[in-house]
């Protein structure tokens, strides 16, 4: 393979590693200045903020290094982020992963707008790197039950190129494909699985 | 009786999966329109899927460690890599995460590419310690740089840049400039590797932006570029993803390393080592993989025996990176002018091979070529890593360097009797 593979990879993968996990408790001391706008427990109240709750493992540790690197942008992040060690991030990992995912409660006031977002994510093959209940693995983000307004901000940030997401941009060549339309409808839909 | 009836049921299920084949063939050559220009800045969002059986499903590229291996894992690791005799391993940086291609400076400085992280790092030593620093940032898939008359050559996914009086400048190496800039922009194999020849030269391959099509124009082939003149000339055409050769100290010729398709097999095709003998020649893809196994849906009628064959194949998803003639003198002297390949191992396989060294021996010509396996040990279960060789570099005394994407670290390996 090509290794084609890989970097941030395009899937991060979906395969087991022997990886040493970090410390939830000592994750935990260090996540209060996370939860000004990620919400306590990781469940976000903050517009265009998304919840942080049962994101895989790795997938926090990975952003948390674009972070650092610069090679994901965020004003707000980039203070935050500048001094934590490695040892750090393993930590934060550890603790939101073992936070009980966000769940959205509201109603579906537009199964429409979701069957069209379902659609679009099998087309897609969204689920490929994602799993099929969009729980996330591994580097892959966890999208069921996330804020709807942040996922389209996400899916527009990968869409202008602005956000990579990972080595093998595989999210940037996806959501460039992607029309407004879907924008709406996989975000209406990601955010209502539960 | 049975066995004719079982013949039968199997002839049967051939021809119909060929016919399923070539339907999706059909479609898949309609897919990717590799024609047009919006291709160019944005290949197929499923480039690196294939038409994957239901048993391959799940099969992709790992995730590793995303702040690499800390001191004590990888004093863990190296107590595992198994080395011939004589030869011993150990850690010579940590910190230096998403490590690729390595270069010397001419004053010891060692600079290391990285992956998706976009850094490029400086290790110097310091009172016997090896510091690691960030020299620059924010690059996309800086896997490829060198060095050549006091400059860092770095590629920048599209772009060639030069920093003048590099070592001098680590604090703050400025711009650069601009070099070469005749490359596609998207990431889809655009990663690359540089490798000067005598005359300051670089050689740099181009993948096609997928796992498998016909590809578009400009790319699938490895071009030499003059980075005084910004001039550039094709070298070899048919060529999938190569990140990895070294110019042959006794002949003057390209050697590269070479990825093949997936998607076909765990056992098929094999990966490839190469040497070009004569300007232009062509290595088969997307037709023909491994010299001598046509592809069931590109190979479009073309026969193995129009492509130069592979001087060896490496093994199926062991991804053969970065490689260097030993031109050193600390190893044992029947090691001279072999050749050492960081494997960088499997994702599309279920059960991984490859993540080691290994050691070819071959003509000048590329005859009689054998390999075998010279460090070993990174593979943990079916699909577990410790690392993932993906770089080589010899030191100054004779001892070989390792970059170590996964773990993010540098290995020495040396010799003594």
């Amino acid at each position: 393979m090509s290794r084609l593979l890989a970097a941030l990879s395009f899937c991060f993968g979906l395969l087991a590693s022997p990886l040493f996990a970090g410390d939830i408790e000592a994750g935990k001391a260090k996540a209060g200045v996370c939860t000004i706008c990620h919400g306590e427990n990781g469940i976000s109240k903050m517009e265009y903020t998304p919840s942080l709750a049962g994101q895989p493992d790795l997938y926090i540790q990975w952003q948390l290094v674009f972070f650092r690197a610069g090679t994901r942008e965020n004003a707000n992040m980039r203070s935050v982020v500048e001094d934590l060690s490695n040892e750090d991030i393993r930590n934060l990992g550890a603790y939101f992963a073992s936070l009980p995912p966000m769940k959205n409660l509201k109603p579906d006031e537009k199964p429409e707008l979701s069957r069209k977002g379902a659609e679009a994510a099998a087309g897609r093959r969204c689920a490929s790197c994602h799993t099929d209940n969009f729980a996330g693995t591994k580097a892959t983000a966890r999208l069921a039950g996330q804020r709807e307004e942040y996922l389209i901000k996400a899916l527009n940030e990968f869409k202008s190129g602005q956000r990579s997401g990972g080595a093998m941009a595989a999210m940037a060549d996806v959501a460039y494909q992607l029309s407004e339309e879907e924008i709406y409808a996989l975000a209406h839909y990601l955010a209502h699985l539960n | 009786m049975t066995s004719v009836f079982t013949r039968s049921v199997v002839a049967c299920a051939i021809a119909l999966s060929a016919a399923a084949i070539s339907q999706a063939g059909a479609q898949g050559l309609k897919k990717y329109e590799s024609g047009s220009k919006e291709f160019w800045t944005n290949p197929p969002p499923d480039w690196f899927l294939g038409d994957e059986t239901e048993a391959q499903k799940g099969l992709a590229p790992p995730a590793g460690p995303p702040t690499g291996s800390s001191d004590a894992e990888l004093a863990a690791t190296i107590k595992k890599i198994k080395l011939p005799p004589g030869f011993k391993i150990e850690v010579y940086a940590s910190g230096v995460l998403a490590a690729r291609q390595m270069a010397w400076g001419d004053n010891g400085t060692l600079f290391v590419g990285s992956f998706g992280l976009g850094n490029v790092y400086a290790i110097t030593d310091k009172d016997g310690k090896k510091q690691v620093k960030t020299i620059l940032k924010g690059l996309k898939m800086p896997t490829g740089l060198a060095f050549q008359n006091g400059a860092l050559y770095v590629i920048d996914i599209d772009k060639l840049i030069r920093y003048d009086n590099a070592e001098a400048n680590l604090d703050n190496l400025g711009q650069g400039k601009v070099v070469y800039d005749d490359m596609p922009s998207y990431v889809a194999h655009g990663w690359k590797y540089l490798a000067a020849d005598k005359d300051g030269w670089f050689y740099v391959p181009f993948g096609p932006p997928f796992n498998i099509g016909i590809p578009p124009t400009s790319v699938s082939q490895i071009r030499r570029v003059d980075p005084k003149t910004g001039n550039a000339e094709i070298v070899a055409l048919g060529v999938r993803n190569s990140v990895g050769g070294d110019v042959d100290p006794r002949t003057g010729k390209y050697w590269f390393t070479e990825n093949a398709r997936d998607w076909i097999s765990d056992d098929m095709p094999s990966d490839k080592l190469n040497m070009i003998s004569k300007m232009g020649e062509h290595f088969g893809y997307p037709y023909c993989h491994q010299g001598d196994m046509p592809d069931p849906k590109f190979a479009m009628g073309h026969q193995c025996s129009e492509f130069t064959p592979p001087v060896l194949n490496l093994g199926a998803h062991v991804a053969p990176l970065g490689m260097k003639f030993y031109t050193g003198d600390q190893f044992p002297a029947e090691y001279k002018n072999n050749i050492f390949i960081a494997e960088h191992g499997s994702w599309n396989r279920h059960k991984y091979q490859g993540a080691l060294i290994k050691r070819v021996i071959a003509d000048p010509d590329g005859k009689n070529a054998k390999q075998e396996d010279f460090a070993t040990g990174w593979i943990e279960g079916d699909q577990g890593y410790l690392g993932r060789p993906a770089d080589i570099v010899l030191a100054k005394d004779g001892s070989m360097l390792v970059a170590d994407d996964w773990a993010g670290a540098i290995y020495r390996i040396s010799y003594s009797k």
